[in-house]
C-alpha cells in the first residue's frame, strides 16, 4: 500500500563536491547538523589540509598515531575494501596522486606531472596498522581517502538522518527505508530510475577529474592511472560502501571480468565503455 | 496363567502404541505444495538493456520505475 510522506531535502557544496540529504519527518535542523557532521568529518579526512586527522596521520608514518573513532573506522573500512577488492581498492595512493599531479584540489588545478616516479602501490595490510584508537602508517607509504571515505559518510549519514532517509555525497548513495511513497527512494542510475531500499550506489568514472591524459583512478598494480575498456562503472550495492568499492573495482578489472565480478557483488550496474575502447 | 496375562498385555499395549502412532502420524502429513518460505528469488539474474553509452543490468532486487529521480549517482 503506498503512502506519502512529507520529505525534507537538503543540498550543499562540500567535500569538493555537491551533496544532498533527502529524510522523511525530519526537521530543517535535522538536515543542517548532517550538513555539519558531513563538514566536520570531512575537515578531518581530507589530505588537502596538513592540519586535519588524516594528513597528521601521514607525516606520523612510521610510528603509531592517536585516531578518533571515525577515522578507525574508514581505516577499517578500507583495510575490508581491500580484501573485498583483492587488492584492487587501495587507499595507500596518495604517492601516487602527488606522482600525477593531483597535490591540491582540482579547483585550484593540477600541478606537474611527474608519472616516472610512480610505483606499485604494496599491499594495503603491509602498510596500514589499525587498533583500537590509534594507527600506523609504514615509512614511504601515505594515505588518501578518496571515494571510500563518499561511500562510508553516505551509510553513516542515513543512520544520522534516521530510519527513512537518503544521503547523497558526490554521487555516492545510501538508502535507508521505504522512501516518500512506500517503495524505496527514487534515484537515477545510468539514465534509469531504480528504487532503493536498504541499499547504496555509486559510480567510478575516469571521465572526471582528468587533466590532459592523466585521470585520479589509479591502478595500484602500477601506481600510473587505470587504462581499461571501461570509462564509467555504475553500481547499487548493500550500502554506498560496498557499491563504491565494487564499482571501482569493475572498472579497474576491465570490461572481460567486470560483469561477472558485478553479478557476483552488485544488485544492479551500468558498465560504460571508454570513448577509444 | 500369570505369564499369559503379561504376554496379552504386552501384546495389546504394541498394538495400542501403533495404532496412535499411525493416527499422529497420518494426522501431521507434510504438505508437499506448502511455498517456501522466504520465497527464493529467481536464479535468472536480472534484465540487460542498453542505456547511457553502456550496459545496465538490473537484478531481481533492485525495482526500476518511470518516476522522477530525486537525486543520482555520478562520478565526482
Amino acid at each position: 500500500m503506498r503512502r506519502n510522506t512529507a520529505v525534507e531535502s537538503h543540498h550543499f557544496a562540500a567535500l569538493g563536491t555537491n551533496c544532498s540529504l533527502f529524510a522523511a519527518d525530519r526537521s530543517r535542523a535535522d538536515m543542517l547538523e548532517g550538513e555539519f557532521w558531513v563538514r566536520r568529518l570531512g575537515a578531518r579526512l581530507t589530505r588537502f589540509s596538513a592540519d586535519s586527522e588524516l594528513s597528521q596521520l601521514n607525516a606520523a608514518a612510521g610510528g603509531w598515531f592517536g585516531i578518533g573513532e571515525d577515522l578507525e573506522a574508514v581505516l577499517r573500512a578500507s583495510l575490508n575494501a581491500f580484501e573485498m577488492s583483492a587488492g584492487l581498492v587501495n587507499i595507500a595512493v596518495l604517492p601516487s596522486m602527488v606522482a600525477i599531479g593531483y597535490t591540491r584540489p582540482l579547483s585550484e588545478g593540477a600541478t606537474v606531472a611527474t608519472l616516472d616516479t610512480a610505483r606499485p602501490l604494496r599491499a594495503l595490510p603491509d602498510v596500514l596498522s589499525v587498533r583500537r584508537g590509534a594507527a600506523r602508517v609504514a615509512s614511504g607509504s601515505a594515505l588518501d581517502l578518496g571515494g571510500i571515505a563518499k561511500g562510508w559518510m553516505a551509510d553513516r549519514l542515513c543512520e544520522v538522518l534516521g530510519p527513512n532517509a537518503l544521503a547523497n555525497v558526490g554521487g555516492d548513495l545510501g538508502a535507508v527505508g521505504a522512501g516518500p511513497e512506500g517503495n524505496g527512494w527514487p534515484v537515477a542510475v545510468a539514465g534509469a530510475t531504480l528504487m532503493l531500499r536498504g541499499q547504496g550506489a555509486a559510480t567510478s568514472s575516469v571521465r572526471r577529474r582528468r587533466w590532459g591524459a592523466v585521470h585520479h583512478l589509479i591502478d595500484p598494480r602500477t601506481g600510473l592511472p587505470v587504462r581499461t575498456g571501461l570509462a564509467e562503472v555504475s553500481v547499487v550495492a548493500a550500502g554506498g560502501f560496498q557499491a563504491e568499492v565494487v564499482a571501482k573495482t569493475a572498472l579497474l578489472i576491465g570490461p572481460e571480468l567486470a560483469p561477472a565480478y558485478c553479478a557476483a557483488h552488485a544488485l544492479a550496474w551500468w558498465l560504460g565503455a571508454a570513448d577509444d575502447g | 496363567m500369570r505369564a499369559v496375562l503379561l504376554k496379552v498385555g504386552a501384546t495389546v499395549l504394541t498394538f495400542a502404541t501403533t495404532a496412535m502412532a499411525a493416527v499422529y502420524v497420518t494426522s501431521h502429513l507434510k504438505n508437499s505444495a506448502a511455498p517456501l518460505r522466504p520465497t527464493v528469488l529467481s536464479a535468472t539474474g536480472g534484465a540487460t538493456f542498453s542505456a547511457a553509452g553502456g550496459s545496465l543490468t538490473v537484478g531481481p532486487s533492485v525495482q526500476p520505475s518511470d518516476v522522477q529521480p530525486v537525486t543520482s549517482t555520478y562520478a565526482s
